[in-house]
């Protein structure tokens, strides 16, 4: 029985192996032209509309357009698939006149009834939407005054809108395809009205797009009438360890999120260009947990940050890339002003305050102590972003003045707010990204969902819901993000580090790049490739 | 008085039965073990939509509802298992769609590097181990077995980045141009090879030096069977069960997905997906990836104990 099978085996293994071969000469053979553009994250889904992903913005807002656009020099909202608009004076009725002349990739026109079929999409409680739906805020439905007018109905108004309409997850989607696809499928099979089109999508492996040569309704943000590339391929590259190696080896010609270090290496040598992109949002920061004790009194609280040099800090850990942080908001959304400024360091006057305050160092420990209570501090650290390379500078800072640090590690976002429920911790590390200042909200609003400080006031509150009603322009609606940002300086409700940056590595082949005012998103439209 | 050749299948067949319901209580356990575990654990997955902001606090309900998680747990585990022998194993959290599709689309490149990775496994454990055996007093026998004892003492991870440091040596240095499969299949297939042929190549030399010892041996040889391949049949025949049972082993971990080489090498597959349907929280999605997982773990380690049972003929024939 032995021997009449032992022959057959080889057989069978020398075909093997031989197809094995020749799938893998074959795929070589299809190595994808142009332009090969690195991803870092893998999202769980890619349809924009039901999706929260930030890394699907990268790919999808050159497949989609907006309805309007924001200039990420000014910050102005500027026209795009609206050729103008209005807002009622009440603020809950916007106007969108929209362009003529567009057609879906799909060859379907664009018009008033396709955007509301976009909106319906998104509103649909079957469909799950997982922000889209969040950044409409209190809409309340729709009406078409003429097949190219559309007016967006809103309960009450709600100045971010302008922002949302103009981003990636309220971009326009054929509404023919978004009714053959249907939520579950329409990810792989998106049809929308931007400078690329959208070829094919397996996840975790790739994502092609292809130039759409019809493209005629190039908006003022972008340099060019037409896109140049004529196929791009996404790639991911989800290991940080690994993304330089990509770069060096020709595997991708555009790359983010590369580890400082090796990003400023690469940026040393010829062939490659690092681009920083700040990231609007909230910096990455401490917030202080104000129920729990010595953190509930503001003057420990402020005697803390004065104990840190934030400076040092920041250049240690980031090499100088990355803005020190002056608020509750990074500089590219609130820029800083004196009466918004933290605290400086300032070692002698922080030991003052806690000596005031009852806080005494033993003589033989050299422990900071109050009565029995040692002064502990519980330091509750993400993986991401340097955050716990930056806790143990901050730890050894406040050791020296005798304070006990327990910096706790958790592997995610879940075990935040795990720990928000629990309240048992004094500081919280944490960003957040968001092109529109009222991200800010959540986390001070008394029953907002990201209150880590456990701040409450009424005063706060009232401003929070002032900011959101304001007319959606202009000096106003800063004026009071002003005031929040010096509410929370003021009662040293967090620690600001740094402000978020991206750091992109391009290699030589790559020209024309540059990035939304969302900062993770590319105007690949423009983009070309040097032979 | 049955014929021997009837003995012989019937209990053939009975201890393939007695497998097949052996390995069926395993799987169950496994799944199980894995249903209950995903819920203690993660939690609430409405929960983990919520704490990701993926759903509104009011929609809660409804969401609960829509998952079919208000119902009793009891419910849900007889529901779920009872759709396994259809394929169906649930929808994923995130997108609506189902498992099984999720899973078919990782499979292919999966399948991909686990074949070649074994076929690279087969080829270097049977030369490395047959090898050391054979040439066991000589320099080269020797330094076959170090081989063999340096891929079992490395880690993947430890191979898969010297390798990967020295093809962006050559690959920089401009002596080769490698297309995309060869970093996203190749490089990894080798490492992956290396590193698994390690305690097979062991395996297979330690059952062939100790048959070497034995009288079988010594008869055969006595015997007058040709030295060469003859005589290294009789040695290697019976070291070979154990050695299959591991080769089913590692195949099942690899086809099973390989998260680390997946990671380091920018791939896709079973194992990234199983890594980032856990920190999703996607749990449907993650508790199919068991059961695939313990399908091929059935089936594999079942194969091998029928291939060992017509390898050696002391197994399974006790009466």
């Amino acid at each position: 029985m032995i021997r009449t099978n032992q022959p057959s085996a080889l057989p069978i293994l020398l075909i093997l192996l031989t197809a094995l071969i020749l799938t893998a000469c074959q795929s070589s053979g299809i190595t994808p032209e142009g332009l090969v553009y690195g991803l870092t994250l893998t999202p769980s889904g890619l349809d924009p509309h039901l999706n929260a992903s930030s890394e699907l913005g990268i790919p999808l807002s050159s497949v989609y357009d907006t309805l309007i656009f924001r200039d990420p020099e000014t910050g102005e909202f500027v026209p795009g698939l609206a050729q103008r608009w209005q807002v009622s004076d009440d603020g809950c009725r916007y106007t969108f006149f929209l362009r003529e002349d567009v057609i879906f990739h799909d060859g379907t026109p664009f018009n008033a009834n396709a955007v509301a079929a976009n909106l319906d999409y998104i509103v649909d409680p079957d469909h799950r939407s997982q922000k889209a739906v969040f950044m409409l805020g209190p809409y309340a439905g729709w009406s078409i005054p003429d097949p190219n007018t559309i007016v967006i109905h809103l309960t009450e108004p709600f100045s971010p809108l302008l922002d949302s309409l103009s981003q990636v997850y309220l971009g326009m989607a054929s509404p023919l395809a978004l009714e053959t696809w249907g939520p579950a499928e329409y990810q792989f099979h998106q049809v929308g009205t931007g400078p690329y089109r959208f070829i094919e999508y397996i996840p975790n492996d790739h994502i092609i797009l292809e130039r759409n040569p019809d493209y005629a309704w190039s908006p003022s943000i972008y340099n060019s009438q037409t896109a140049s590339v004529e196929r791009i391929t996404f790639r991911f590259f989800t290991d940080s360890a690994t993304r330089a190696y990509a770069l060096e080896t020709g595997q991708v010609d555009v790359l983010g999120e590369i580890p400082t270090t090796e990003a400023l290496r690469l940026s040393q040598l010829d062939e490659f260009e690092l681009f920083t992109i700040p990231i609007p949002g909230i910096p990455f920061q401490f917030i202080f947990n104000t129920e729990h004790e010595p953190t509930d009194e503001a003057s420990i609280r402020e005697a803390l940050i004065q104990a840190l040099d934030r400076e040092f800090i920041v250049s240690t850990v980031f090499m100088d890339t990355s803005p020190i942080a002056q608020g509750p908001l990074t500089a590219n959304l609130l820029p800083p002003t004196a009466s918004t400024t933290f605290p400086a360091y300032d070692p002698d006057a922080a030991i003052r305050v806690l000596t005031a305050a009852g806080w005494d160092r033993s003589s033989q420990s050299g422990d900071l102590s109050r009565g029995e209570i040692p002064f502990v501090l519980t330091v509750i650290v993400p993986p991401w972003g340097s955050a716990p390379d930056v806790a143990q500078l901050m730890a050894a800072a406040w050791q020296e003045l005798g304070i006990d640090v327990v910096i706790k590690l958790v592997p995610g976002f879940g075990s935040l707010l795990e720990a928000q429920r629990s309240g048992d911790y004094h500081l919280i590390a944490m960003n957040d990204f968001g092109s529109d200042p009222n991200v800010i909200t959540s986390y001070y609003a008394s029953d907002g969902l990201y209150n880590w400080s456990g701040y409450s006031s009424p005063d706060m509150d009232q401003l929070l819901v002032e900011a959101v009603l304001s007319s959606p322009d202009g000096e106003q609606r800063l004026a009071i993000y002003r005031e929040i940002a010096f509410l929370v300086q003021d009662e040293a409700l967090i620690i600001p580090i740094r402000d978020y940056v991206n750091l992109v590595i391009a290699n030589q082949r790559v020209d024309g790049l540059h990035f939304s005012s969302q900062g993770w998103f590319p105007y690949l439209i423009d983009v070309r490739l040097n032979s | 008085m049955v014929p021997i050749s009837y003995r012989r299948s019937s209990q053939f067949l009975i201890s393939i039965a007695r497998r097949l319901f052996e390995s069926l209580l395993t799987a169950w356990a496994a799944v199980t073990f894995t249903f209950l575990a995903l819920r203690m654990s993660a939690g609430d997955p409405v929960g983990v939509l919520l704490s990701r902001g993926l759903a509104s606090p009011a929609d809660a309900d409804a969401l609960r509802i829509q998952l079919g998680l208000n119902r009793p747990l009891a419910t849900q585990y007889v529901d779920f298992l009872s759709g396994l022998p259809g394929g169906d194993l649930g929808q994923s959290l995130y997108t609506s769609r189902p498992v099984a599709d999720i899973i078919l689309e990782q499979l292919p490149y999966t399948l991909a590097l686990a074949g070649l990775a074994l076929v690279i496994t087969l080829v270097l454990s049977v030369f490395l181990g047959i090898g050391a055996a054979w040439w066991q007093r000589k320099p080269v026998g020797r330094m076959l077995q170090s081989v063999s004892g340096t891929a079992i003492a490395l880690p993947v991870i430890f191979v898969g980045t010297l390798v990967l440091w020295a093809f962006r040596a050559i690959v920089t240095s401009g002596f080769l141009h490698l297309p995309p499969t060869g970093f996203q299949l190749f490089i990894p297939a080798l490492v992956l090879g290396f590193s698994n042929s390690g305690g097979i190549a062991w395996t297979l030399q330690a059952g062939i030096q100790e048959n070497m010892q034995a009288p079988f041996f010594l008869a055969a040889r006595a015997r007058g069977v040709r030295n060469g391949l003859p005589l290294l049949w009789h040695a290697l025949k019976p070291a070979l069960p154990p050695a299959v049972s591991l080769f089913a082993l590692e195949a099942s971990f690899l086809f099973t997905g390989t998260v680390v080489t997946e990671t380091i090498f920018a791939r896709p597959g079973l194992g990234r997906l199983l890594v980032q349907s856990i920190l999703d929280g996607d749990f449907p999605v993650a508790q199919g990836l068991v059961v695939v997982a313990a399908f091929v773990y059935t089936v594999s380690l079942g194969l091998a104990d029928i291939c060992s049972y017509f390898l050696d003929p002391r197994i399974g024939r006790e009466v």
